[in-house]
Formats: C-alpha cells, structure tokens, sequence
C-alpha cells in the first residue's frame, strides 16, 4: 500500500540515510581486500547459479538463489582468513526471531517469524554513527501519515505469550560464544512474482527483522525497560532475489519507542544494487544467427564489494 | 463378549457417521485458496468460483473476490431474464455504501480518510476508490473529481449552518446548502446507499422540510428522506459512460449481453415516447406526521 520502508521506519521510530555508512565504504574502497581474481571467482559463482548445476536449461530461482548466496558467503570467508581468528562467524539457518515493544498509545506491536539466515560474531559491531549525530536524530520528525494509523496493514494477533527471545536457541544469552547479531540475509527465492517481495517491501522486511533482533539484544544486555542506549547496537541485513541486492545497516539506539520524539534510530540503506543485469542461459538467436551468446552481461564487482564490506564490518 | 460386541457396533456407528459427514459436505469449489505460502499469505483471490455461496462472506475485505455467474437463470435453474450470459470473468470489489461506517472502538464523530486509488470496476459504471483511515481500507464509489491523495470527510453532524461542502465530502442531508449536487443517497438512516449510484448521475437537494429533505433523483422524481440521511457530494464518477460507443457486438458479448431476438414483432401500445406528469413524491419518512396533525 505505502512504501513499506515509511511506514517501517515510524514504527521503530527510525531516521533514514541513503548510502552505507562511511565505515563500510571505506572498506569497500580499502585496495588491501582485494583478492587476485576476485571478480573472475564471483563470476565463476554467478555462472556456477545460474548455469552449471541442474540438468534443466535454466535453474529456478529457488534453486539458484541459495546456491548464489552460498558461493559468496564462501567468497566471504576466503577473504576472512586473514583476519586473526577471535572474530569468527558463525551462520543460523530457519531462525526464528519474536521481539515485542509498546508503540504510542499503547498499542503492542511484534515482530515474528522465521528469518533468513542470521550471522552471530563474537564481538559486536561497533557503533556506525557518531555521537553528534545521534544527538541530531533529536530534532528529525517522523512523518505523520494522517489519516491514516501506521499500524494499517499488519495482522491482528492475540498475542498470549511476549516473547522477547530468539527461538528456543536464545542464542543471544551471554554463555554463548556468538552471541551478538552481525547480519540477516534474505533469500526471495519463490518461482513466481506475486511470491516474492518486491523490493521495497523487501527492504521494509529487512528493517523490520534487523530492528527486531537488535532489540532481543539490546533488552538482554540492558534489560526490559524502555530507554536510550549508550552503546548502540548495529545490525546489519542484506536481502537479495538472485540478482538485486538491498544493504542495510541499522543502529538502535534507544529502546524508547513509546513516544515520539527524542533520539530516534538510525538506518543507512543502500538499494537495489544489481550484481549482474542479465544471465543468458540459452543463447539467443535472430534469423539462425546466434545475436547473444551465452554468459553474463552487466557484471558489477562494486556491488560484491559491498557486500564483502558488510561481511568484514566490525573486524577490520 | 458382550463388550467385544459393544465396542465393535460402536465401531460401526463411529464410521457410519463419518460417512454421512462426508456426504453432506460439499465439494471444494475448484481453484479456491491454494496452499498457503510459507508466510501464511495468498496473495491473490481465484479468479472465479463455482461455489453459490460466494454472496455469503460475512467479513469485510478489500481484495477483490470471485464471482460466480448467474446467466439470468433463477433458483429453479430457468431463465428469467432474458440476453444475460457469457462475458468476461469479474471479480468482486467489496464496496461499503455506507459512508458513515466507524471502525470498531472508534467513537461516532467526524473523520477523515485518504484516497489512495481509483480504479475501474468490472461490476459496474462508475468507478470505484480506495480509500484508507485510521486502521482500515474500504472501497467507495468514486466522485467525479476524486484524485489519488485527495483527503474525503465523513461527518454525521448537522450544525445551525449550512456546511461549504467539497466534493466527495460524505454529510447528513441537512448539513448540506439547498441545490448541492448530490449522489449515494440512502432512504433511511444508517441503510447504506442505494440511490444515485450510476456512472456520471447526480442528485439535487431542493428543499428542507421541517425534519426531512426533498431530494430530485436523475429520474426527476422527488423522493422525501430524513434528514439525517448522509449523501456524498458530488457527481459519481466516469462522467462519459453514456457517451461511449460499443462499436461491434463482440463488445455487447463481453460486457455479457447475449444478443436479442430477431423475429419482427409489430409493436403495440406499449410503444413510443410517452408524455405524462410526474409521479408523486416518493416519501421515506414514517407516519407520526399524521398522529401529530391529528
């Protein structure tokens, strides 16, 4: 109905900044990451996808989207091996996430489901923005979408239990050795369009879960009640459909959200970047002419860097 | 044994009722809700049922839902309206003719709402708007000027004044000045509209009444309604409808009009333009009027 990230964003009482964070850029553009034959491997990875591995002309999206989304995890790792070991990663897959906060007017609001795939780390991230513009975000106000109540659109639900953890793992909790939200990955791999997300809703999804597991974690570190933090908590998420990749790096830094104004949370968006435009799987032939063979086209390297930036944040 | 006996007609009864259960249940309409994707949604309605209950749906929703079509045919299954078959396949827009409808726990005073959409219905001549307020989407027929962003109020009060009502605007007959063009005209208070529906009609407001309003439908008859009847302001929308031209029959076939006959009937009295007074006002408004002159 809305863009969802609007209406995403006066829910968690977020301020929006178009780009990644200076942080992550700077290891973006940091030459001292670069592998030799790095863009020739993520191209091996994307031909891997979308070509190699099925005996059909052309793979499904439900079946090219996580192999994908392997191979570049793998990419990831490679690259991390340099880095001294006390930062290790450690990946959940079918994570169930259950955050509850109080929105004004006291209505109850909750996240839930099951997540895509979330990396723990050892250590947190630390905090991506500067102290003066936290304090900023004070005199940024959210939007009003009268009259219209932005809890429009999402599922009444009895809600018997609140449940602040993390599944039955609660892996949050401080006896675990990976116990702080690094990343979310969201795979939109159904066949059909109607099925997936589009990408605004996409990137919506992806705020709502990074806030989400930021809270779960901000409320075992700092307890039930609502307040600001002095050590923001950042997590991060990148959502993709195969081909179209979303970044967002979100920092929490109050749990305040009954009222409106004050500190608000910070989320930087980078969207819809493209890793490659096209993936002919089949050549494609004019008049018995063979006009586009077989390959990738519109390869973009920046935007695995980035995603390999994400995958680094925090360590480097 | 005896209990071995007992147990085992038991037995029997259990799978005897289970068979009739089966018998009296019927069979699932063909392409209803597939099963649900993992996040629980359906993202679109089927795009027709077979299922003659599809009237029933108690529950208020704004996606569109199939229809099932009755070919002029009656309950008994024979035709009893004539040149009604075929056509393209239509879905249902739920639409509230009820303006002045608050949304549970909301108290009964003035509000507004947001257009967000206006859009073409398969169902019928005037177009038809989303519109959203508070925690609820509703689909309203669409005044002739109404634009996506345009903000609509909906108010059941009657003040001393007058009210300089825009259009689209939803108020009580009596809130509105004389000679105000108006649409979605309900006979009684609270009943939803029934009047003044079609694409591009308007009614006037031509007087006030001690409590009740005389309104001129498209008909140019007078209709008699209390006051505190609430009409929307404006022209419906689609204000051209009447001035379309089919163009060829296959058109007629698809809006779902079967073609007429064409034997040569000589016509009777019952033919050619008519010239006649118009009919007395039609009066919505109970008797204590008349209690009250005795």
């Amino acid at each position: 109905l809305f863009p969802g990230v609007r209406q995403a964003q006066w829910l968690t009482k977020t301020k929006l900044v178009e780009g990644l964070p200076p942080a992550v850029l700077n290891i973006v553009n940091d030459p001292a990451h670069h592998l030799e034959g790095l863009e020739e491997r993520v191209k091996h990875a994307i031909s891997h996808a979308r070509f190699w591995d099925t005996m059909e002309p052309a793979p499904r999206r439900e079946h090219y989207c996580p192999v994908l989304f392997e191979h570049l995890i793998h990419l990831c790792r490679l690259m991390f091996e340099r880095y001294p070991s006390p930062t290790k990663r450690m990946s959940a897959r079918n994570y169930k996430i259950a955050a509850t906060w109080e929105e004004v007017k006291s209505i109850l609001l909750q996240v839930r489901g099951l997540n895509g795939v979330l990396m723990n780390s050892v250590a947190p991230i630390p905090p991506v923005a500067s102290k003066e513009e936290i304090v900023a975000t004070e005199e940024h106000v959210l939007e009003t979408f009268y009259p219209i109540c932005p809890t429009i659109d999402l599922q009444e639900v009895n809600v018997y239990r609140e449940l602040n953890d993390t599944g039955k793992s609660s892996c949050f909790r401080d006896g675990y050795p990976y116990s702080h939200p690094h990343t979310l990955f969201f795979l939109e791999s159904a066949n059909i369009r109607p099925n997936r997300f589009r990408p605004e809703q996409l990137r919506a999804k992806m705020l709502m879960f990074a806030f989400g597991n930021a809270l779960a974690k901000a409320k075992v570190l700092y307890g039930n009640d609502p307040k600001v933090l002095e050590h923001p908590v950042v997590v991060q998420s990148v959502g993709t459909d195969g081909q179209l990749f979303q970044f967002m790096v979100f920092q929490l830094n109050t749990t305040d959200l009954v009222s409106n104004d004050g500190i608000k949370n910070l989320v930087w968006i980078d969207s819809d970047q493209n890793l490659y435009e096209k993936a002919q799987c089949v050549p494609e032939i004019k008049k018995r002419v063979v006009t586009k063979p077989v390959g990738i086209y519109g390869f973009q390297p920046d935007t695995f860097k980035k995603f390999l930036a994400l995958y680094l944040h925090g360590t480097v | 044994m005896a209990a071995g006996a007992m147990s085992v007609s038991a037995g029997l009864a259990v799978s005897g009722l289970r068979r009739a259960f089966a018998a009296l249940r019927l069979p699932p309409a063909q392409g209803l809700v597939p099963i649900p994707a993992p996040r629980g949604l359906s993202l679109s309605a089927p795009l027709g049922t077979t299922d003659p209950a599809w009237k029933c749906r108690v529950k208020y929703t704004v996606r569109p839902v199939g229809m099932k079509k009755t070919g002029g045919r009656d309950h008994t299954g024979r035709i009893r309206v004539r040149g009604i078959g075929g056509g393209h396949k239509r879905r249902y827009r739920m639409i509230d003719f009820q303006r002045l409808r608050y949304e549970e726990g909301a108290p009964p005073e003035p509000f507004t709402e947001k257009v967000i959409n206006v859009r073409y219905d398969p169902c019928r001549s005037a177009d038809i708007a989303l519109v959203a307020g508070g925690n609820r989407k509703r689909w309203i027929i669409a005044t002739e000027n109404m634009q996506p962003g345009d903000m609509i109020k909906n108010s059941p009060h009657i003040g001393r004044m007058a009210v300089l009502a825009n259009e689209g605007d939803a108020y009580p007959l009596g809130a509105l000045p004389v000679g105000t063009l108006i649409c979605n005209l309900e006979s009684h208070p609270g009943k939803g509209a029934q009047y003044i529906r079609a694409a591009g009609t308007c009614g006037v407001l031509l007087r006030k009444v001690n409590g009740t309003a005389i309104v001129q439908l498209p008909s140019k008859r007078h209709m008699q309604v209390l006051e505190t009847c609430v009409a929307t302001v404006g022209r419906v929308s689609n204000v051209d409808h009447n001035k379309r031209v089919i163009g060829k029959a296959g058109r007629n076939r698809w809006l779902g009009k079967r073609p007429h006959t064409g034997l040569w009937h000589r016509k009777g009295g019952w033919a050619g333009r008519k010239i006649k007074p118009l009919p007395p006002m039609k009066s919505y408004v109970n008797l204590p009027r008349i209690a009250a002159q005795e």
